[in-house]
């Protein structure tokens, strides 16, 4: 362990630092999470503003895990388990100008499918992967963020990836 | 190489170029990188972490950090200790007090098993929790008996004099302008005006009105108040009756007479008719008991 610098992170230089760090990953897990619906920037701002309010109380080192745990209970206060939608942004296809209309209708239902195997995976799988996929986060970085050991990051998104191309074949 | 192992190392972005040769020939190399490809699409929408800071910070100064948050449990904690030291404090110096009542005796005995009998509308003072071997020390008014353990000093302060003995036994009597000493085995030294007097067994120190009067040495191994009978020799007529006031808690009527008259006698503390005739035959008086007050008048 880590001797520890700072006592808390009640001083606002270091907060505005671990706020930096953390906000970004708070964030998206939020999102891979919940989906967009409950609004995962607000949550991860208030979050951080009770970090703030309780700084005496945490510990710099429990500080991450700490920020994690209350945005993700101010996500389960607001709903019980609504089904999770993420929105697929189109990807820009302009530079593709010999695009025939077959290939972009079935591009479209791909998608769909893909939209919905997603929504069908539990969270920890989903988090997991699109942090892997979308994120390009290696697994020992997802691991540290969730708190989890690697090996047990590697399950879930490959149990994610083998999930995801059973339903899209199923659909 | 297994499939699996492949897809995972392909997956957390650590093939070599080989196995990278050897994941392209899988037969779902096209579907997996499709699905990998469209997944990209699910990224989250553009989080601006300097846009979010700026936000949480002016939250952050609309509510003020409550710095004093500390303090209240703290004093709480110190209120708390406050009251259990001043409890502890105040049992600590607390001090026993024992008083007798008109007509009771009582012994009583000291944390260092010294014995003290006290006389009627007697009261000793002392604090326990500093009885040590090397202090003891109590107050007393009105009069006792000591039987004193050996040791340390032993101090009996009264507000005429104080008695001070290691180890013997004695009997102090303090009363309106009377104050007498007597010592029954070892030695006593009595401090009264800065002038201390020292007894032998035997001896006694009597002081009435301030002025010290002689006495003869006693043959007595106790006070005769211990088998209760009160024995004077040439003590006021004042003072005798007094004494009797307390053994028998009743008032005495002595106005037709002189009382300065000097008593040599005894009475006893079991009948108060006796006790009455044994102080007004020798003194020639005549005595009527009116519910609790005794007339005394001259024959």
């Amino acid at each position: 362990m880590s001797k520890q610098l700072y006592k808390n992170i009640c001083d606002k230089s270091r907060f505005e630092a671990f706020f930096k760090k953390h906000a970004k990953s708070l964030h998206s897990f939020l999102y891979y999470k919940f989906g967009d619906r409950l609004n995962p920037e607000d949550k991860t701002q208030e979050a951080f503003i009770k970090l703030w309010e309780n700084c005496k109380k945490v510990s710099p080192d429990k500080a991450k895990s700490y920020v994690f745990t209350i945005a993700n209970n101010l996500m389960l206060n607001e709903v019980a388990h609504q089904k999770v939608v993420l929105k697929h942004q189109q990807t820009k296809t302009t530079h593709q100008t010999n695009l025939s209309p077959e290939f972009l209708m079935e591009e479209d239902e791909y998608r769909q499918k893909l939209e919905q195997a997603i929504a069908n995976l539990t969270e920890a799988q989903r988090v997991a992967f699109l942090m892997n996929r979308v994120e390009g986060k290696r697994f020992k970085e997802i691991a540290t963020l969730l708190d989890i050991s690697t090996k047990a990051v590697e399950k879930r998104i490959y149990g994610a990836l083998k999930k995801l191309r059973q339903d899209i074949d199923e659909l | 190489m297994n499939k699996e192992v492949l897809i995972l190392k392909w997956l957390d972005n650590d093939l070599s170029p080989e196995e990278l040769e050897a994941f392209k020939a899988l037969e779902d190399y096209e579907a997996i990188i499709k699905l990998s490809n469209y997944s990209k699409g699910f990224k989250a929408p553009e989080f601006n972490t300097d846009e979010a800071l700026q936000t949480v910070l002016t939250n952050i100064k609309k509510q003020p950090n409550r710095q004093t948050n500390w303090l209240s449990p703290l004093l709480k904690i110190a209120a708390i200790l406050a009251i259990c030291f001043g409890a502890y404090y105040y049992t600590t110096t607390l001090d026993t007090t024992i008083n007798t009542h008109y007509a009771e005796k009582s012994l009583i005995q000291l944390p260092d098993h010294s014995e003290v009998n006290l006389n009627a509308l007697s009261k000793i003072t002392y604090n326990p929790k500093q009885w040590t071997d090397n202090t003891r020390s109590l107050k007393l008014e009105g009069e006792a008996f000591f039987k004193v353990k050996k040791g340390s000093t032993f101090n009996v302060v009264t507000t005429s004099g104080i008695v001070t003995v290691v180890g013997t036994e004695f009997n102090v009597k303090q009363r309106q302008n009377y104050f007498e000493v007597t010592c029954y085995e070892g030695m006593v030294n009595v401090t009264f005006n800065s002038a201390e007097t020292k007894l032998k067994a035997g001896d006694s120190f009597l002081i009435i009105n301030n002025k010290p009067i002689e006495r003869l040495t006693l043959s007595a191994k106790k006070p005769d108040w211990l088998n209760n009978v009160s024995s004077f020799i040439s003590v006021p007529l004042s003072e005798v009756l007094d004494e009797f006031e307390r053994q028998y808690n009743v008032k005495i009527d002595a106005k037709t007479i002189k009382q300065d008259e000097l008593f040599s006698g005894k009475f006893t503390h079991n009948d108060i008719n006796i006790a009455l005739q044994s102080i007004t035959q020798p003194l020639q008086l005549r005595y009527k008991k009116v519910n609790k007050t005794i007339i005394l008048t001259r024959e």
